[in-house]
């Protein structure tokens, strides 16, 4: 059993330990902004069923109210709201590119044949094609953003 | 995890056409108005993508949250509780979502 401050106690660093970017390459990275932007959509998904709930008059409304509806418009609706869609759009758009390259990969879909094991060892789940992907999913999301920032702003 | 992958390839294309929807097919302004949106939900198919789309993304999205509390901790008290709440989160968001969906078709509109 190591002791606090051994070699052991210091691997257990727990969530501080897995926001720690020092070392990070591209797939680490590509995880870690999976399960941010994932947080993110599903804070900004809840936010959504508030708004849209004004449809219908809010928590407490009995259907369609026009009144409830322009009062929560007037609120989202300005050059801030649509900054934040951007962004959102932004990060959905990462999201799931960079989701359905996970599923390839977990089916092992985009994995080359594992090699005998030669210094220096480089993985075969973080070969080429999986790194042309995370750059698509980036890519997807500066594309998906442009297109959002036209339609909300132009 | 399959449940995270099912929810994951329909949410892509669930909210593809949700996008679509608010910004191509019409324009986002007309999207957004209250005739516009009122008009749509008299369409049952709508309301029916709408309701798929709530219960994809919610319970996507909640069991990732639960993905990622599993990863923390891995007690069994810890791991109940996190299932149990996962659970009454998915049901609550999703039933106040049916909701809206419910009143924007079959409520008496207000003033």
């Amino acid at each position: 059993m190591g002791s606090k401050g051994s070699a052991q106690a210091k691997n257990k660093r727990g969530v501080w330990g897995w926001l720690n970017p020092y070392h990070y390459n591209l797939e680490r990275w590509a995880y870690v902004f999976q399960r941010v932007t994932g947080v993110a959509i599903l804070l900004y998904v809840l936010g959504h069923l508030g708004d849209t709930s004004f449809f219908v008059g809010g928590p407490i409304g009995t259907g369609p109210s026009e009144s409830s509806w322009a009062f929560i418009s007037g609120i989202v609706e300005n050059s801030f709201g649509h900054l934040i869609l951007v962004l959102v759009v932004l990060i959905v758009f990462f999201h799931g590119m960079n989701g359905i390259r996970l599923i390839l990969s977990e089916f092992g879909l985009i994995f080359r044949k594992p090699s005998a094991i030669e210094y220096p060892y480089r993985p075969k789940s973080m070969n080429q094609f999986q790194r042309y992907l995370v750059w698509i999913a980036i890519a997807a999301a500066i594309i998906g953003a442009a297109w959002a920032w036209m339609i909300l702003f132009g | 995890m399959l449940v995270q992958y099912a929810t994951a390839v329909a949410a892509v294309i669930l909210v593809s056409v949700h996008l679509v929807m608010q910004g191509v097919l019409v324009p986002y302004a007309t999207a957004i108005s209250f005739g516009n949106i009122l008009s749509i939900y008299g369409s049952g198919l709508y309301a029916l993508f709408l309701e798929a789309l709530l219960v994809v993304v919610l319970v996507h999205g909640f069991n990732g949250v639960r993905i990622i509390l599993h990863e923390w901790k891995q007690t069994a008290s810890w791991g109940t509780w996190v299932d149990i709440g996962t659970v009454i989160a998915i049901v609550a968001s999703v039933g106040y979502g049916t909701r809206t969906v419910i009143l924007a078709i079959f409520g008496g509109i207000a003033t």
